[in-house]
């Protein structure tokens, strides 16, 4: 077969013939050439981290599940723009700290020397504490040699984390703002309960900060008389003497701030001693999936401030998308799809380029346009992003009825 | 390049958590308490620095001699104490600072924030490196710097008398009393050395990590202790350290590809390692090579 | 006077729940105790393989939804096969001179089913079936749980098997000669290997027991359960003393109780300390533990 452009019999024929034939050939070449640039490799990397052992497991899934699917839809939807007009696909990667500090600490800086230019974790506050404190404190501190890489967390809850490093940002909810509602909203609605008494899991960081420091005072301050607490540790199996405690303290609200192993223990044993308070309320970090698999039974009624559930088409949507890839959305993974998408918003207008060679550029851009937001778009609404690297996230109520949670209350609306 | 440095920072600190066990079990005891002696060595050197503004020299040589007389002062109870029954008082003990420092609070204002260990919440802020502007680099060569003493002190004494006399007691306690060692001063000496060991490697613990807590420095750390010199070998320093590299640098970073499967085959290696290699990675017979691959004369 | 009169109760209260409770921790000492016994090693996966068979055990339970009874039973039998793997994996073929690389191969094989359990279910707490657990006896100013009374009782009823299958029955009588004189026992024709294997799959049985009854009593399974439960096991062997059963049941039942006691004195936060003082005052004591014969060279 002749290759070559056509010779027509006729000659002026094939003379025209032969110039648009040129033309096409050299139009094809030059977009062909175009598109060959466009798909230089401008992938958008982003570092996910977080647990994926041990008791927490699910945690990691969760999030990785939710970000690969965040991921797919942005590039589904054409991807980010990057500074110079091109376009970039996001890719996520995940590794597992196994909620330890040190190899917190060797997952971010193996991440730092990758080209990723920001992560997304970790899950345990026990090691984002460690993990913000080898971070530069200070933006443009010389002094200061800590790792410059921003991180935005998705699950670590423990408050006032993000104020360690100006490279720390977090999408968790501001638990003391939830509770204070909470506590509020029951006193306008239950008029008749006047006392609380609480149960403490003492040993894990998020929950004694909890009921100290938020449920405890917000309470108080919502004129409830607290009684007091019953303390238990993480992988305690004998609630007796405590759920004891509970009966003779005969409080209106028991408010639980633990995790779902020893709330699930908890509850059963104040079903044994029957201990049937007016109100339950619970932690945060147990309104999932763990706490209904383990005893919904018992927990029939508890309820849970939470910053996500599919009250919206956006948390709907996302849930389904996590479920299609092998999780689940709760208020720790969502806050990673919601993570997912102001990072698209903050790169587009940041001027990042992802090339390997503006890798640190590009990080320091996130830094800066993370830290200049004031707000973000979130799955129930807007959320406010505080001077610190916090989040104010809107919020609704939960409680758990018949082996789902279901929204109680939505003091938005 | 960070990464590798931050990766030699943590080698180096768990080979000096490996090393105190490693001085302890030549004597042939099995001591669970060594992650408790990290604890108090870093808690005390992280005080140390955050309350009373120390350097870090002074600070972890400080909490490297309180933690060797505490572990000198345990050495005495563990003497009635013999074989398997041994591994559980000295985990037992080990618990016990761990349950000591959950209930520790001791806070200084400075400025107008709380600093200093709170209970069951931690310790936090230990910032002596970010804020003295050490580089990941320079941090790694301070630490290698102890790393490489304590192991050059610990292959001296091996080549001496002192290492004959630990390992004597280690082989057969009735034999060597017999030839005139005093088993006491024998045994609680080598736990202090190993006391002495952990405070340093706790202390630069509490320094790299910046945040510590009760959690850390629990039955999971303890039995870390005791696998780097067991799965190394106990007839050499350098077994520990390839023990280190071992866990740390390959089962926990390198098969990071493994994704899931990695965990998995964290347990099942070491059992597979412990029924290849019964008497460690570098047991004697590596060793008798390594010496006369260096040159030495070969011994008996 | 009233307010003492009340302290008395809950000390007593305590106390009852302690008892009850420590009839878990007995069984578990037993099983290590066992080993010990036998083969003068430590076996650190033991508490671990029996949780990793009242795991196994909710196979039978979700999908067959089978009575609480055959539930425990399944996990009893999980454990002894899991038992019997951990013997193959750490013990049999490594030499016996080397305690050391034992201790650390049951060591990996702990982390191993550690995490098999993690991966299989994520972490998550799993609901466990219980008998009688929502009767609550009062007696007086007493409440006792029902459902740990019958764990009490079928602790029993498993020590009592024991100990009937020790001095009664020839694999007893294996498993105690090869414990007392190993070589002489071999010159008699009993084989070693196969009484070690067994007392493994004896002990891993209790074990599932145990686990079983753990999991009823809290409720709930949870990956969480495995060291807590090595560490209190651990300390009931050493209290009762190395290699006596006997020791084993009474060092259970007084850790339980005095744990309870503990708390209810002093806060959950100090609690494990004074447990942890009163193992090193048994070893100051009496170092031989309850029923342990004083040891002469090894």
């Amino acid at each position: 077969m002749r290759h070559g452009i056509l010779k027509p019999d006729i000659q002026l024929g094939g003379d025209i013939m032969h110039r648009v034939m040129t033309a096409l050939g050299v139009t094809a070449l030059a977009l062909s050439m175009a598109t060959v640039a466009a798909a230089e490799d401008r992938t958008v990397k982003i570092a996910g981290f977080g647990a994926k052992s041990g008791v927490v497991r699910s945690f990691g899934i969760n999030t990785e599940a939710v970000m690969q699917a965040a991921a797919e839809q942005i590039n589904a939807n054409g991807g980010v723009k990057l500074a110079d007009g091109s376009v970039g696909m996001i890719e996520v990667t995940f590794d597992d700290d196994r909620c330890n500090a040190e190899e917190g600490i060797s997952v971010i800086r193996r991440i730092a020397s990758t080209d990723a230019i920001v992560g997304v974790g970790p899950t345990c506050s026990n090691v984002a504490e460690p993990l913000f404190g080898i971070l530069q404190g200070s933006v443009d501190d010389a002094g200061d040699s800590g790792l410059q890489f921003p991180i935005f967390t998705d699950t670590a809850i423990k408050g006032g984390l993000a104020k360690i490093s100006d490279w720390a940002f977090r999408n968790v909810p501001n638990e003391s703002e939830m509770y204070r509602s909470l506590f509020e909203w029951l006193q306008s609605e239950h008029p008749d309960a006047k006392t609380v008494y609480g149960g403490v899991e003492e040993d894990f960081a998020h929950s004694r900060f909890t009921w100290y420091n938020v449920m405890k005072p917000r309470s108080d301050e919502a004129g409830y008389e607290v009684k007091g607490e019953s303390k238990w540790l993480l992988n305690d199996t004998n609630f007796t003497t405590q759920v004891r405690e509970m009966r003779r303290a005969e409080a209106d609200i028991i408010a639980i701030s633990a995790h779902p192993f020893t709330t699930c223990g908890v509850l059963k044993e104040m079903a044994r001693q029957r201990v049937k308070p007016m109100i339950l309320v619970g932690l945060t970090s147990s309104s999932s999936l763990e706490t209904l698999n383990g005893c919904a039974e018992q927990a029939e009624g508890i309820i849970i401030p939470t910053s996500f559930a599919p009250v919206t088409d956006a948390a709907q949507a996302a849930a389904d998308a996590a479920a299609a890839k092998g999780g689940s959305a709760d208020l720790h993974s969502a806050a990673a799809w919601e993570i997912m998408m102001t990072l698209k918003d903050v790169i587009e207008n940041a001027g990042v380029m992802a090339k390997p060679d503006t890798v640190e550029a590009d990080r320091r851009a996130i830094r800066d346009g993370l830290a200049a937001l004031n707000e973000a778009e979130g799955l129930l609404g807007k959320i406010q992003r505080t001077d610190e690297g916090e989040a104010i996230k809107p919020y609704v109520f939960v409680f758990a009825d018949e082996g789902a949670w279901k929204v109680l209350h939505d003091p938005g609306s | 390049m960070d990464f590798y440095y931050g990766m030699a920072q943590l080698i180096g600190v768990h080979t000096l958590l490996g090393l105190s066990a490693y001085v302890v079990l030549l004597t042939g005891q099995v001591s669970m308490a060594q992650a408790g002696f990290f604890a108090i060595g870093a808690y005390l050197g992280g005080m140390l620095t955050v309350l009373s503004d120390w350097h870090i020299v002074p600070a972890m040589l400080l909490a490297a001699v309180a933690t060797a007389l505490v572990a000198a002062i345990v050495g005495f109870p563990a003497l009635r104490v013999k074989g398997l029954m041994l591994v559980v008082a000295t985990l037992a003990f080990g618990e016990a600072v761990r349950l000591f420092w959950f209930n520790f609070d001791y806070q200084v204002a400075k400025g107008d924030i709380q600093v200093g260990p709170l209970g069951g919440e931690g310790f936090k802020q230990i910032r002596f490196f970010p804020e003295n502007g050490w580089t990941t680099g320079e941090v790694a060569l301070f630490i290698w710097f102890w790393v490489v003493l304590v192991m050059l002190a610990l292959w001296w004494m091996d080549r001496s008398r002192a290492g004959a006399v630990l390992r004597a007691v280690g082989e057969d306690e009735l034999a060597a009393q017999s030839v005139g060692i005093n088993l006491t001063s024998v045994k609680v000496a080598a736990m202090g050395a190993g006391g002495f060991i952990a405070g340093l490697g706790g202390a630069i613990y509490a320094h790299y990590t910046t945040h510590i807590e009760h959690s850390n420095f629990g039955v999971v750390l303890a039995t870390f202790a005791i696998a780097y010199p067991i799965l190394g070998g106990l007839s050499n320093v350098l077994g520990t350290l390839i023990a280190v590299i071992f866990i740390q640098g390959v089962l926990v970073e390198a098969l990071r590809f493994l994704g899931d499967w990695r965990n998995l085959l964290f347990g099942a290696l070491i059992v597979l390692a412990m029924n290849v290699r019964p008497d460690g990675l570098f047991d004697a017979r590596v060793t008798r090579l390594l010496k006369r691959l260096l040159g030495f004369k070969a011994d008996a | 006077m009233e307010d003492f009169w009340w302290n008395v109760l809950d000390t007593a209260q305590s106390i009852l729940d302690g008892l009850m409770f420590g009839s878990i921790y007995a069984l578990i000492g037993i099983g290590f105790t066992l080993i010990f016994g036998v083969m003068h090693k430590i076996n650190l996966a033991y508490a671990a393989a029996s949780i990793g068979g009242a795991y196994a055990s909710l196979v039978v339970y979700v999908h067959l939804d089978a009575p609480a009874l055959l539930v425990f039973l399944s996990a009893a039998l999980a454990s002894g096969l899991i038992g019997f793997l951990v013997y193959l994996c750490c013990f049999r073929f490594i030499p016996t001179e080397r305690p050391l690389a034992t201790l650390m191969s049951s060591v990996g094989m702990l982390i191993f089913i550690d995490e098999v359990v993690v991966h299989v279910t994520a972490g998550f707490p799993e609901p466990y079936p219980a008998i009688f657990d929502d009767v609550m006896l009062v007696i007086g100013p007493f409440w006792i749980r029902g459902d740990l009374l019958l764990i009490f009782g079928l602790s029993i009823v498993a020590m009592l098997v024991l100990l009937y299958v020790l001095y009664r029955t020839q694999l007893g009588i294996a498993t105690r000669a090869v414990a007392q004189q190993p070589v002489a026992a071999q010159l008699c024709g009993i084989s070693r290997e196969t009484t070690n294997g067994l007392t493994f799959v004896i002990s891993g049985m209790l074990g599932g027991l145990a686990g079983a009854m753990i999991g009823a009593s809290v409720g709930v399974l949870s990956p969480l359960l495995a060291l807590p439960l090595t560490v209190k096991g651990l300390i009931v062997t050493v209290i009762g003393g190395l290699g006596s059963i006997p020791g084993a049941i009474v060092a259970g039942l007084l850790v339980g109780a005095f744990e309870n006691v503990f708390q209810f004195f002093r806060g959950v936060t100090e609690r494990d300390m004074y447990v942890m003082l009163l193992l090193f005052f048994f070893l100051v004591v009496r170092p031989q533990g309850i029923f342990g014969r004083v040891s002469t060279r090894d």
